[in-house]
């Protein structure tokens, strides 16, 4: 008896849960065709950022506004930095319903996820309803972009080039009358460096993190990955960047700094220098800068800070993909995403709504382009490189008239690396990737703090990189470089 | 129709039962069977299709086995086998011997209201994210202002850079493991011995025995069916390391990775440039099926001695 009631319930179970499938699966097509009518549609965007108590009371503003206009209506759906990359990747997927993402070189990879197929390829669509886009952005924005030579997303009209700079921290440089001046390379740092050693116990010298990699005259194929050609490259070669005598260099002194004490002691495991800037208990850092960089960052950390230029600047891949949004490959609406999208990247009206929140709650305005930012603000805290063109945000009272300008004369003066417009295609070496993927963990962060001596950990590195199969992923690296060279 | 009937029958007097069971059993079919289906991903190329989840399955490329090459390619294949199931195997016998004890002493403690202050106190650990565990952890063995490397210094020890030298990271796992599981697991005991027949005891007590007596002879024999039960859980699990333990509490720090490094974390740093779900749906299966066949084994084994105790 006991026997049998045992066989019987998986056998209830299942055909509960059949039932319940089958109900399911009856309702989901159908109502389709409603478009073309007067109701407005609704656009399901997500982008990057700390969550905000006040989107949806934004975001139905913003549907007011743009009900009217191209008949959409938008739900905001905001993920955090650190998550937003694994929960996109599963979210696309598995098919989540969305017509707008946030992607970029650097969180939820544009590149990679355009050849998974979850973006629409977006080239007629930019031809039919994004004209706006095509007038305001800079080409080399589309043409950086393309991936196997088309379209999958939008950059926001931002800074162009790279450059990488010193950042220093103000007070601290006044304190010890310190100049800037003379200032490039990472060696040249040394005295100041050891001026604030000497002087401010508790205070990093060379405030770097896990991520921190030094500046080398190198264009990496894949972040963090040490695959790479010379930025003064001829013959295109890659070349495994631990091989190079810069990469051997820059090891081996911020070694010496790790050592002398200017960095700090957990740096291959620190994540990230905020708590230290939020201090100020640091005095210089590497970072990469845009024009009036030094104001932004004075401002958001609430004392001086200024920079000097470690590197030249350049357009890079990873420059050009730093903030796009891209339309899901499953969208409902593609037509009316592109709609919004383009009036998000040409409506001044539009894009400081989303960026900065309902006039006269959670900004004001004091002048023709100039804004100040009132008490619910906190309420409504955008990344505003995230959402589109920058250029057709407001001013803050300290900015100089002429930004924008400033920004442009930035962008034309940009040179382009040599692999911008490349991308490589790992299909073919995903396995050999994996394990490298694992060396570079290994070995990484320890070797570019100077956490440990590249004398030894270098040669081990190195040996253990051609182990996992590094010389296979520089020959595919190589095959697709000489390939795409051949075409341009 | 006698079938039938039977069974509408046999429904109707065993509803109470049935509905008792039947949450369980859909979460069951819904998070563990149906999903199975999705185990063909590890032998694709997973693209996402514009239809859907199930259409992007159905038009991914098959690609056989090459999803779990990379499982295989490397000399790190062996290092993460043997750490992932040399951990576990000390987490399980150092945990099982752990636990048991902890759970008859704290059934002889004869104050009771204090029993529960030292059951709480070490059930709480349990409850704590690994995030939390690993900042606990960096707290004693950070260079500068760890209590470990402080306490060093006091004895004239040169202070240790714990994060980057692999030679004590074993043993500090271990420990950080067992302060966080075993006091879930006494309770588990603690409750079983709490069910033991007190007239067992008395019987025992009548014929002579001592406190060490009673504890061989009267609660270990009755704990084994659920020892085993554990164990055999246990080791279904043993290719399956926790990602927490061996990713947050080392910080994820790399000159460790000889003695850190297991599956898991393995897997997650492998994929995590290149996101392809089916890598990762290889692994978990080659996981399970090695768990399936270690607890299928492993059960056999009882089975030859114990035929009551097995699981199935």
């Amino acid at each position: 008896m006991g026997n049998l009631k045992k066989r019987m319930l998986p056998m209830t179970a299942v055909v509960l849960a059949t039932s319940l499938v089958l109900g399911a699966c009856g309702k989901s097509e159908g109502n389709e065709s409603a478009s073309g009518s007067e109701k407005p549609v609704e656009l399901i965007w997500y982008t990057i950022g700390t969550p905000q108590k006040d989107v949806n009371r934004v975001m139905e503003e913003v549907s007011k506004y743009t009900a009217e206009k191209i008949g959409v209506t938008v739900k905001m759906n905001m993920i955090d930095w650190g998550d937003y990359t694994q929960k996109l990747q599963v979210m696309t997927a598995s098919g989540e319903p969305m017509d707008i993402m946030f992607t970029s070189s650097w969180a939820f990879d544009y590149v990679q996820n355009a050849r998974k197929g979850a973006f629409l390829e977006i080239g007629s669509l930019l031809d039919e309803y994004g004209k706006g886009i095509k007038d305001t952005l800079d080409p080399a924005f589309l043409e950086g972009s393309k991936v196997d030579g088309k379209n999958y997303g939008i950059p926001a009209n931002k800074e162009l080039p790279a450059q990488e700079v010193w950042r220093f921290n103000k007070n601290l440089l006044d304190k010890y009358n310190l100049s800037m001046d003379g200032v490039y390379t990472l060696e040249s740092l040394e005295p100041l460096l050891q001026t604030i050693k000497d002087n401010e116990p508790g205070t990093a010298a060379l405030a770097v993190d896990k991520n921190y990699k030094p500046y080398v005259p190198y264009d990496f194929i894949i972040e963090n990955m040490p695959f790479a050609v010379k930025l003064d490259t001829t013959d295109y070669k890659v070349i495994n960047v631990l091989e190079t005598p810069e990469m051997k260099q820059a090891l081996t002194t911020m070694h010496k700094y790790y050592n002398a004490g200017f960095i700090p002691t957990e740096a291959a495991t620190l994540d990230s220098l905020t708590d230290m800037q939020t201090t100020g208990k640091w005095f210089s850092d590497k970072a990469t800068t845009q024009p009036f960089a030094d104001n932004l960052w004075s401002q958001s950390y609430g004392y001086p800070v200024v920079s000097t230029p470690q590197s030249e600047s350049l357009i890079y891949n990873w420059s050009v993909m730093g903030s796009m949004q891209a339309i899901s490959a499953n969208s409902e609406y593609p037509e009316k995403a592109m709609e919004f999208l383009n009036l998000l990247n040409t409506d001044p009206v539009l894009r400081n709504m989303v960026d900065s929140g309902i006039e006269g709650v959670h900004f004001k305005k004091t002048g023709d382009n100039v804004m100040e930012n009132l008490d619910e603000s906190k309420n409504y805290d955008m990344p505003t490189f995230s959402l589109g063109n920058v250029m057709l945000t407001y001013l803050n009272p300290t900015d100089p008239e002429n930004k924008w300008e400033e920004f442009k004369t930035f962008n034309e003066q940009g040179k382009e690396a040599p692999l911008l417009g490349f991308n490589f295609d790992p299909s073919k070496v995903t396995t050999e990737l994996a394990a490298v993927s694992n060396v570079k963990e290994e070995y990484w962060s320890a070797l570019m703090t100077g956490t440990v001596n590249p004398d030894v950990q270098l040669t081990k590195a190195i040996e253990k990189f051609k182990a996992a199969g590094l010389d296979t992923v520089l020959a595919e690296i190589q095959r697709q470089v000489d390939e795409w060279k051949a075409t341009r | 129709m006698g079938a039938i009937g039977r069974f509408f029958k046999d429904l109707n007097r065993n509803k109470a039962m049935l509905l008792m069971v039947l949450p369980a059993s859909l979460w069951f079919l819904f998070f563990s069977y149906l999903p199975m289906a999705g185990l063909v991903i590890a032998f694709k190329q997973y693209r996402v299709s514009r239809d859907g989840f199930w259409a992007s399955i159905v038009n991914s490329d098959w690609v056989g086995f090459t999803n779990f090459k990379f499982l295989f390619s490397t000399n790190d294949a062996y290092i993460i086998t043997r750490n992932t199931v040399l951990y576990n195997v000390f987490f399980i016998v150092v945990g099982l011997i752990l636990s048991v004890g902890l759970a008859i002493v704290l059934s002889e403690i004869a104050n009771k209201r204090l029993a529960k202050v030292y059951q709480t106190g070490m059930f709480l650990p349990y409850f704590l994210s690994w995030i939390i565990v690993g900042y606990f952890v960096f707290s004693f063995l950070s260079l500068d202002r760890g209590v470990l490397n402080q306490v060093l210094a006091n004895f004239g020890v040169d202070p240790i850079n714990w994060y980057s030298d692999p030679t004590w990271w074993p043993v500090i796992l271990v420990v950080v493991f067992l302060w966080k599981a075993v006091g879930y697991n006494s309770v588990v005991y603690l409750a079983a011995i709490m069910g033991i027949d007190r007239s067992l005891y008395e019987a025992a007590m009548i014929d002579g025995a001592n406190k060490w007596q009673q504890i061989r002879n009267v609660t270990i024999p009755m704990l084994k069916p659920l020892i085993i039960i554990l164990t055999l859980l246990a080791i279904g699990k043993i290719f399956y390391a926790d990602f927490g333990l061996f990713y947050q509490v080392p910080r994820d720090s790399g000159p460790l990775y000889s003695v850190t490094n297991v599956i898991d974390t393995y897997v997650y740093r492998g994929l995590k440039a290149t996101g392809e779900i089916g890598m990762s749906t290889a692994a978990g299966l080659y996981q399970s099926l090695i768990g399936f066949i270690l607890v299928v084994t492993s059960n056999a084994i009882v089975r030859r001695f114990d035929k009551d105790n097995a699981l199935f």
